[in-house]
C-alpha cells in the first residue's frame, strides 16, 4: 500500500515478502497444474478413432465399447433434477428466515441448516443406502438404487450451500431497501415477494448455478446410491452413472489404455463445466461491484 | 399469492429440519448400540495399540489413526502456503496479481474433489512413466492432494479476515513509523488470528471428511496403522463408504454407523468452534468501534 | 513568533482524482500550538496527514508539491525520494479523533513500536514507557494494570494512551487530529492542559471543530475555506471571541 513499504528492509517483525509471493505463485500454479495434467493424459482421446469411441452411448470394455456420453447424460440429469427439488426448498427456507415465518424461528433454522454443511458426505450416504433405498425397494420395484435415490440424496446435500448463499444475498437486498420498504406500509411477506425476491435475481442465479457446481462435482452419493449402471435412464427408478463415479469405478478395476483415455476425458468435461460455473459467477459478481 | 408463498415457507421450512432430525435419530439408532471399546480396537487390548502400537484387526482405531495422519499432513502443507497467498493477496499484491490470484482460487474452489484425486492419480501415472517405475499412492500423495481442495478455503478466510481488521489499526501502526510489512506482521496478522484459525479449522474438517480424493490416492480398506508415508492406508471416510457396499455381517454394519456417528461428530465438533471463533471475531471488532 | 518548524509549498493532494487540497502554502512555527480550522470536508485532516504522509495509505492518493519539515536541526523534505516514510512518521507523531488502541495490553501498545521500529532492548522500552505514561499523567492511573487490555480503559486515558505511545518514539513534531471530539468535557480538558505541557518540548499542529478551544490555547490559526484556501488569522482575531465567531459564520 505504502509505495515505500517494499523497499525497506525487512527487520525485526516484518513478514519476508518474497516467502509470501513464492506461496502465492504456487497456489495458483496448483490450477494450472491440475489442468495440465488432466488436459496431458486426455491428449490421446482426441485422437481420431479413440474419440469416436468415447463419444458413443456404449460402455463395454470387455466388447472394446468406450463410450462416455451416457455418463455425461447422468451427470447432468442427476445434478439439474437434484437441484430442481433442493432449489424451491432452499427458497422456501429463506423466505421463511426472511419474514415469512416468526422471527425467533429463523435463527434456528439457520443453524440447523449451518450444521448440515458440516455433516459430511458419506454420513448422508450411508444413511440413505439403509433408510432411503430399501423405502424406494419397497415403493416401487427394483433395488431402490437409483436416480431417485441419489437425486434425493443429493439435493440434500447442496440445500445448505444455496440456503446459506440465498441467505446472504437476502440480507444484503432487506438491509439496503428494509426501513424505506416498511416505512411505506409493506408487510414482511409483501416486501419479500413485491421487493427482495424480484431485487435478489441476480443472487438467486449466483446460487443457482453454485449449487448446479457442487452437485455435478459429487462423487459419492451418485456412486453410494445410483446403482452405476452405464446406461441412459429411462425413468427415475433406473439406476445410472455420472462422470464423477465413472471416475472412481474406472480407477478401481480397469486398467486398458481406452479405458484410462475415458477416464482423463471424463475429468476434463467435469473440469471444463465447474470452471464455466466459477467463470459466471465471477462475471455476476464483477458486474454487481 | 401471499398465502402461498406463506405455505410454501412453512413446508420447506418444516421439510428441511424433519430431514436432518430424520438421519440423526436414524443414525443415533444404529449407531449408539454399537459404541464400545471393542468398536475401536476389537478384539486387542486398548493400551496395547494406543501405547504399543499393536496390530488392531476389526476395529476403528487404524482408520482413525489414518485420518489424523492424513489431516495433519494435509494441514501442514496446506496452513502455511494457504496462509501465506492470503497475505500475500490482501497485503502485497499488485491490483493484477490480485486479480490474477483471486482467479485461480476461485477456479481452484470449483474443481469437484474427484478431480484432485485424478490429479494425484495422473501424477503416479507420470511418475512411473518417467523417473520412478516403483511409484505408487500413499499416504502423502492424498495428503498433497487434500491440501490442493483445502487450500481454496484458507486463501479467502486469511485474506476475509485481514481485509475486516478495522482501517484505523493501520493507520495507528503506519504512523508509529512502522513499515507496511511490520504493520502486516505486529498488528494486523495477530489481530486477524481468530479469523484465520476459524478458517484452519474448516480446512481440518473439510479434509477429514473427503472420501472422493482419497478414494483415488491410495486409501485401502485393510492397511492397518499408517506406517510410512508412501505406503497405503486406512481412513474413516473410506471404511464407512466400504462397510456400507461390502459388509458381511451385521456386525460390520454397525461398525459403520458407530464410525459414521464418531465422525460426525469430529466434523461438528470442528464446526462448532470455527463458528464460535467467528462469532468472538464480529463481536471483538464491534466493540472494539463503539468505543 | 517562533521561527518556522514545518513548510508547505504548493501542495496540492487529490484522491482517485478528486481534489482536495489545492496549491497550498503555509509556514507553521515551533511550539504552538497552530491550530487549524475549518468546515469538515475542507481539508484539515487530509492536510494534516499530507505532514506525515499518512494519506498514502488510501488507495488513489496523489500529492504534488513540497512539504519540510525542521527534524534534528535539519531540514528534511518529506517527499524527497531519499526520505524514509517510516522515519518521517515516527519523528512526526500522531493522534486521531478516535483514540485507535491495538487490540493489546496497555504495556504493548506503548511496547511494541519501541521494540519493532527502535529495536531497543527490553528494559530500554520499559523505562520510556514509563516515562511516556508519566507525561500524559496516566501512569498513576493504569500503573498496576499495565497488563490489562487497552481497550478496557475509558475513552480519555485510551486517547492519552495513543499521546504516550507517540511520545514514547520521541517526536519532535506532534499531529493531532480532532484529538478531543470524541471525549467528554472533564477528558478533553486533562489532553487541553497536556497541550499546554506539551508545547514547550513539541511542535504541536492541531485540527479542530471547537472555536473555544483554538480561542484558549492557540498560538497560531489557519482557517481553510473551501477549494483548498488558507488563510492566517492575526492573533487580535483569534484572541477575541466575537471576532473568531464571525470569521467562522462567514464560512458557513
Amino acid at each position: 500500500m505504502t509505495p515505500a513499504g517494499g523497499a525497506v528492509p525487512t527487520r525485526d517483525g516484518a513478514l519476508p515478502r518474497s516467502l509470501l509471493f513464492a506461496a502465492a505463485a504456487v497456489s495458483a500454479l496448483a490450477v494450472v497444474a491440475v489442468f495440465a495434467f488432466l488436459l496431458w493424459f486426455s491428449l490421446p482421446v482426441f485422437r481420431g478413432d479413440a474419440l469416436a469411441s468415447l463419444l458413443s452411448w456404449r460402455w463395454q470394455p470387455l466388447r472394446g465399447q468406450f463410450g462416455i456420453l451416457p455418463m455425461l447424460l447422468g451427470s447432468f440429469c442427476l445434478a439439474s433434477s437434484a437441484l430442481l427439488l433442493a432449489f424451491p426448498l432452499a427458497l422456501g427456507v429463506c423466505c421463511f428466515a426472511h419474514g415469512a415465518g416468526p422471527v425467533r424461528a429463523a435463527r434456528p433454522l439457520l443453524a440447523a441448516v449451518r450444521f448440515m454443511t458440516s455433516v459430511p458426505t458419506v454420513v448422508y450416504g450411508l444413511v440413505s443406502v439403509f433408510l432411503l433405498v430399501p423405502l424406494i425397494r419397497d415403493a416401487f420395484y427394483g433395488s431402490g438404487f437409483s436416480w431417485l435415490a441419489a437425486a434425493l440424496t443429493l439435493s440434500v446435500l447442496v440445500l445448505p450451500t444455496i440456503v446459506l448463499l440465498v441467505d446472504a444475498q437476502f440480507r444484503q437486498v432487506q438491509a439496503e431497501i428494509g426501513p424505506s420498504a416498511a416505512a411505506l406500509g409493506f408487510s414482511p411477506v409483501q416486501q419479500l415477494l413485491r421487493l427482495t425476491l424480484p431485487l435478489s435475481r441476480r443472487g438467486l442465479a449466483a446460487a443457482l448455478a453454485l449449487g448446479f457446481g457442487r452437485a455435478v462435482g459429487d462423487t459419492l452419493i451418485p456412486l453410494m446410491l445410483a446403482g452405476n449402471a452405464a446406461r441412459v435412464p429411462h425413468s427415475l427408478l433406473d439406476p445410472l452413472r455420472t462422470l464423477t463415479s465413472h471416475i472412481a469405478l474406472v480407477v478401481a478395476t480397469d486398467s486398458q489404455d481406452l479405458a484410462y483415455a475415458s477416464l482423463f476425458a471424463s475429468g476434463l468435461i467435469l473440469f471444463v463445466v465447474t470452471a464455466f460455473v466459477h467463470l459466471l459467477l465471477r462475471r455476476w459478481r464483477g458486474q454487481a461491484a | 399469492m401471499e398465502r402461498m408463498l406463506r405455505l410454501f415457507a412453512w413446508g420447506a421450512s418444516v421439510l428441511v429440519p424433519a430431514v436432518l432430525l430424520t438421519l440423526l435419530a436414524f443414525l443415533l439408532w444404529r449407531g449408539v448400540p454399537g459404541w464400545s471399546l471393542a468398536l475401536f480396537f476389537g478384539d486387542t487390548p486398548p493400551l496395547d495399540a494406543v501405547l504399543r502400537g499393536a496390530p488392531v484387526f476389526d476395529g476403528l482405531w487404524p482408520a482413525c489413526l489414518g485420518t489424523v495422519a492424513l489431516v495433519l499432513l494435509a494441514t501442514a502443507i496446506a496452513v502455511p502456503l494457504g496462509i501465506a497467498s492470503g497475505v500475500y493477496q490482501a497485503e502485497f499484491a499488485s491490483p493484477r496479481q490480485r486479480a490474477a490470484l483471486s482467479f485461480c482460487v476461485d477456479l481452484l474452489a470449483g474443481i469437484p474433489s474427484i478431480l484432485m484425486g485424478l490429479f494425484g492419480f495422473a501424477l503416479i501415472l507420470l511418475l512411473r512413466k518417467t523417473v520412478a517405475p516403483a511409484a505408487n499412492t500413499g499416504l502423502l500423495l492424498s495428503a498433497g492432494c487434500l491440501a490442493l481442495l483445502v487450500l481454496p478455503y484458507l486463501i479467502s478466510t486469511t485474506r476475509l479476515a485481514l481485509e475486516s481488521v478495522p482501517h484505523e489499526l493501520r493507520l495507528a501502526g503506519a504512523c508509529l513509523g512502522l513499515s507496511h510489512g511490520q504493520v502486516v506482521g505486529r498488528i494486523l496478522l495477530p489481530a486477524a488470528l481468530h479469523g484465520i484459525f476459524g478458517g484452519v479449522i474448516l480446512a481440518v474438517g473439510r479434509a477429514a471428511e473427503d472420501t472422493a480424493v482419497i478414494l483415488l490416492t491410495g486409501v485401502v480398506a485393510n492397511a492397518g496403522a499408517p506406517s510410512s508415508l508412501f505406503g497405503k492406508y486406512e481412513a474413516l471416510p473410506f471404511h464407512i463408504y466400504y462397510l456400507a457396499a461390502e459388509y458381511q455381517t451385521p456386525a460390520q454394519l454397525a461398525q459403520a454407523f458407530a464410525a459414521a456417528l464418531v465422525l460426525l461428530c469430529i466434523t461438528g465438533g470442528l464446526f462448532a468452534v470455527a463458528r464460535l471463533l467467528r462469532a468472538h471475531l464480529e463481536t471483538r471488532w464491534k466493540t472494539g468501534r463503539s468505543q | 513568533m517562533n521561527s518556522c518548524a514545518i513548510r508547505i509549498e504548493d501542495l496540492s493532494v487529490a484522491f482517485g482524482g478528486r481534489t482536495v487540497i489545492d496549491n497550498l502554502n503555509l509556514e507553521i512555527g515551533q511550539g504552538g500550538p497552530t491550530f487549524l480550522l475549518g468546515r469538515s470536508g475542507s481539508g484539515k485532516t487530509t492536510l494534516l496527514r499530507a505532514i506525515n504522509r499518512l494519506n498514502e495509505c488510501f488507495p488513489g492518493c496523489v500529492t504534488r508539491g513540497q512539504v519540510s519539515l525542521q527534524l534534528g536541526g535539519d531540514w528534511v523534505d518529506a517527499y524527497a525520494p531519499g526520505t524514509v516514510v517510516e522515519t518521517l512518521r515516527r519523528q512526526a507523531g500522531m493522534v486521531f479523533q478516535s483514540p485507535n488502541v491495538l487490540p493489546l495490553s496497555v504495556a504493548r501498545n506503548v511496547i511494541l513500536p519501541l521494540r519493532t521500529v527502535l529495536n531497543l532492548p527490553a528494559d530500554e522500552c520499559e523505562a520510556r514507557m514509563e516515562q511516556a505514561l508519566r507525561d500524559v499523567h496516566l501512569w498513576n492511573e493504569v500503573g498496576d494494570r499495565l497488563a490489562a487490555p487497552a481497550a478496557s480503559l475509558s475513552g480519555g486515558q485510551q486517547q492519552r494512551l495513543c499521546l504516550a505511545r507517540a511520545l514514547a518514539l520521541r517526536p519532535e513534531v506532534l499531529l493531532l487530529d480532532e484529538p478531543t471530539a470524541s471525549l467528554d468535557f472533564k477528558a478533553a480538558r486533562q489532553i487541553e492542559e497536556l497541550l499546554v505541557e506539551l508545547k514547550t518540548r513539541y511542535t504541536l499542529v492541531v485540527v479542530s471543530h471547537s472555536l473555544s478551544q483554538a480561542h484558549r490555547l492557540a498560538e497560531q490559526v489557519f482557517v481553510l475555506r473551501d477549494g483548498g484556501r488558507v488563510e492566517r488569522l492575526e492573533e487580535e482575531v483569534f484572541r477575541d471571541k466575537e471576532a473568531l465567531l464571525a470569521v467562522m459564520d462567514e464560512l458557513v
